[in-house]
């Protein structure tokens, strides 16, 4: 087990908010050249899982209910939806620990990846749109665009938050 | 530096998970969705928070608006000054035409006058806008913004710059119906443009007029164009009224079936001039 220092933790946690500001900005921005909403990365599941694959020390259980809640107020459709999409995230992330070693950073991509359908799926799951009209090209290139994203808070946690 | 201690990150302990802690906040979300779904939580919270949160999302998206609407702008203007070009262009052509025109009338003038032919062509017009194309008990019907107070006449003929359009039928006081000239109830006399082969054309119902029987043996081809033949007093001589664009054989093969496309249609049209013929 690794304990990280008063220092560490304090840059995560700054990082953390700062990035969940920004993306508050971005997810409300319509960028010029994408004109369909259905293709925007979902910015704040790439960012919870990127917390957790990089083993955030301040987040538990109920910090990503309460992160969860206070993303539904911005762009959730059910208080609560993001909340459950999160502490399941770390529900599968602990049993995929449970099962598998992961060290190499193929493994991570492969977990990242995994996470991310699996949190779409709880989203769409809970979604209040019945009917999935959305072309699979659409959500194909919206999950491609979640996972860049991760990768890239998970590089930026990792470059700020080293000694 | 990293020391190794297990208290802090006890949620990321491989060997214990918090396993009622996660039961109690699943179904607490369960629950919440299910109190929001039911009552409307989110979309009132959300609508309290408008206020706060539209100026802030407006000032987010104002560098991305003014790149879009720059970008119109200059598109915007591109498109004008090219649709200018061609206007001018087209108007350049009407104007040796519309010359060409006032020669051809004052030769007419002339002839007729050698001739002893007199004809008054005095039209006055009220030009009025399309309202509406609809069907009215199964017949097509073209409303437009004129009426009774604009001294539109049951009966008079309508055109407008591509040709004829119809027959005032209805007229109340600010509208006035249209029979248009592909109603199964129409029918107008008409002659070729080269003077050749007087003839009845008829409405069919399906946006084109037809010559149900004509004699096979005439000249008449495709792309031939109809105008009035001015023989009903009605319609005055020489308003364009459609092309031929096909020749149907008939069960007798002394005749033929003509069909006409007119070169108005009323949907493609907004202005139209009703005639008020002076005899």
């Amino acid at each position: 087990m690794i304990k990280k220092t008063t220092l560490e933790r304090r840059k995560e946690r700054y990082l953390f908010v700062v990035l969940f500001i920004i993306l508050i900005f971005l997810s409300n921005l319509g960028t010029p050249w994408i004109e369909e909403s259905n293709m925007m990365p979902n910015y704040f599941i790439a960012l919870i899982i990127s917390c957790i694959l990089n083993k955030n020390s301040f987040l538990n259980l109920y910090k990503l209910l309460i992160i969860g809640l206070i993303v539904d107020l911005f762009v959730g459709q059910l208080l609560g939806q993001y909340g459950l999409i999160f502490i399941n995230i770390y529900l599968a992330y602990f049993i995929c620990h449970k099962i598998l070693i992961i060290k190499a950073a193929i493994q991570l991509l492969a977990l990242n990846i995994f996470l991310t359908v699996y949190s779409f799926l709880i989203l769409w799951a809970t979604s209040l749109s019945y009917g999935l009209v959305i072309p699979f090209n659409l959500l194909l290139i919206q999950f491609i665009l979640t996972i860049i994203a991760s990768l890239i808070f998970t590089v930026l946690m990792k470059r700020f938050t080293k000694n | 530096m990293a020391k190794i201690n297990s208290r802090d990150l006890r949620l990321f302990n491989r060997n214990v998970f918090p396993l009622i802690p996660f039961v109690v906040l699943f179904f607490l979300c369960l629950v919440l969705m299910a109190t929001d779904y039911r009552k409307q939580i989110l979309k009132k919270i959300k609508k309290e928070a408008f206020v706060i949160s539209s100026p802030i999302t407006y000032l987010i998206n104002l560098p991305v608006k003014i790149f879009r609407d720059s970008k119109d702008n200059f598109i915007t203007k591109k498109i004008l000054q090219e649709k200018i070009i061609n206007l001018e262009q087209t108007n350049y052509e009407l104007s040796i035409k519309a010359q060409e025109n006032k020669l051809l009338a004052s030769e007419n003038k002339l002839l007729r006058n050698s001739l002893k032919i007199y004809k008054d062509f005095n039209m006055l017009g009220v030009h009025a806008e399309i309202i509406l194309p609809t069907v009215k008990n199964g017949h097509s019907v073209i409303t437009i913004n004129r009426g009774l107070k604009n001294n539109i006449e049951a009966g008079s003929a309508v055109i407008n710059n591509r040709g004829l359009v119809g027959q005032i039928i209805n007229i109340s006081k600010s509208y006035s119906e249209i029979r248009p000239i592909t109603s199964e109830s129409y029918a107008v006399p008409a002659i070729i443009d080269n003077g050749k082969e007087n003839v009845i054309l008829f409405g069919n119902g399906n946006g084109e007029l037809e010559i149900p029987l004509f004699p096979a043996s005439s000249s008449i081809k495709i792309n031939d164009n109809f105008v009035t033949s001015g023989t009903d007093n009605l319609y005055p001589k020489g308003i364009y009224i459609g092309r031929v664009t096909e020749i149907k054989t008939t069960n007798s093969p002394k005749f033929n079936s003509i069909i006409v496309t007119p070169f108005s249609q009323p949907t493609t049209f907004s202005q139209i001039t009703v005639l008020d013929i002076k005899k």
